[in-house]
């Protein structure tokens, strides 16, 4: 079983977790931040994926 | 060309970085009186429950922005613009330095609106509106702590600011007083079932919520302070924080003869009434009279107007769909947010 590890927006402080995902935009529980798609936003603030950083 | 941004917000520094993204020709200059770098400003709201919050907070340096090929100015004050030459002056230090523009783009966001009232009173509170604000209140707070004592903190203002704050410094450890002017909290963002279950939350967490209270103003003795409304006073805090709202800061624009209401007025390509001036983020309004408080659509704005002044926009800028949210520990609205 892999670790899942977490990515934090740096600016909102909203958390991805890979064990969750984000389903509300068609994200699965599981998904590696890697295979996040590139145009995926921070459902809190809308930032790019650049602007998370590994929690 | 050269193009000059005032303010190193959200809203600044990504229009200054997209620009040069799109035309690594172009100048950019950017001015702030911020010193301590490009921070998050949603995370002030987080500021008490996070140790590490001064240095995570922020997210570049003015060193690491320059190296992006920003020319940066900082800790300085922009005194007066003048749209006939293209010229602002600004100081810095002791000295005062007139730079030229070819475009300018206001994004010097806004400050704590402090009702009238408290204004003759304003040594008596703080505000949070910026990282200089929260060290402070942190400081003050852990001074509190090292003697021994459970900070006792006075909110007034109950909105979105407010609430986050009240939040923030309850889950922290401390005692929290909110008090409100209106019958519920947050009743321009929430409709009535979730500011009901809104204000269940904060006083399960502790936090003692009075509302329908019109606070008169505040009064001290020794280090304790008295929150005064109709009909009572409430002693016995040791700092008063006042969270009623935003002032977009429109002085600059104002003195300099631009069209300003709330704000800065903007078309719907972000231009205000006088050639080659531009204004964008929590300054700006537009024609609907609304004001993007938020950090979605201010991002949006600064991508858009990025392109535009790359010459690669026609069509006129409009809202994202955003999901604004309160970061109040714990809470999850059941309904969206009025805008």
């Amino acid at each position: 079983m892999a670790d899942y590890k977490k990515y934090v927006c740096i600016i909102c402080g909203h958390i991805y977790d890979e064990a969750e995902g984000d389903p509300d935009t068609g994200v699965k529980p599981g998904t590696r931040w890697e295979d996040v798609p590139s145009d995926w936003v921070c459902p809190e603030c809308g930032a790019i994926k650049e602007d998370f950083e590994p929690a | 060309m050269h193009t000059v941004v005032i303010g190193s917000g959200i809203g600044g520094v990504t229009f200054a970085q997209e620009l040069l993204k799109r035309d690594a020709q172009e100048k950019v200059s950017l001015l702030t009186y911020e010193t301590h770098g490009y921070y998050s400003r949603p995370l002030l709201s987080h500021g008490f429950t996070r140790a590490d919050i001064e240095t995570k907070i922020v997210m570049r340096s003015f060193e690491a922005l320059s190296e992006q090929g920003i020319n940066i100015a900082s800790g300085v004050e922009v005194m007066r613009l003048d749209a006939a030459s293209a010229t602002l002056v600004y100081r810095e230090g002791d000295a005062e330095k007139t730079l030229a523009y070819d475009r300018l783009v206001l994004v010097t966001g806004s400050g704590a609106l402090i009702p009238p009232p408290f204004v003759p009173q304003s040594d008596m509170f703080y505000v949070l509106n910026s990282l200089a604000d929260l060290i402070r209140l942190r400081q003050l707070r852990a001074k509190i702590a090292a003697a021994g004592k459970t900070p006792r903190w006075a909110v007034v203002g109950g909105g979105l600011i407010g609430c986050e704050l009240a939040s923030d410094l309850s889950v922290a450890g401390d005692k929290v007083h909110l008090f409100h002017a209106m019958p519920r909290l947050m009743e321009r963002q929430l409709v009535e079932e979730d500011s009901q279950a809104l204000v269940v939350l904060l006083k399960e967490s502790g936090i003692s919520v009075t509302l329908d209270c019109a606070v008169n103003g505040f009064e001290v003795n020794s280090d304790s302070y008295a929150v005064v409304y109709d009909g009572g006073r409430s002693p016995d805090f040791d700092c008063v924080i006042v969270s009623c709202g935003f002032k977009p800061r429109i002085e600059l624009a104002k003195q300099a003869g631009l069209a300003v209401g709330r704000g800065i007025l903007v078309d719907d390509f972000l231009r205000t009434d006088k050639e080659n001036i531009y204004a964008l983020g929590d300054v700006a309004e537009f024609s609907d009279g609304k004001v993007y408080a938020y950090v979605t659509p201010i991002r949006n704005q600064a991508i858009w107007l990025a392109e535009f002044l790359a010459g690669n926009g026609s069509e006129a800028w409009m809202p994202p769909f955003f999901k604004p949210k309160a970061k109040v520990h714990g809470f999850e609205a059941s309904y969206p947010y009025k805008f």
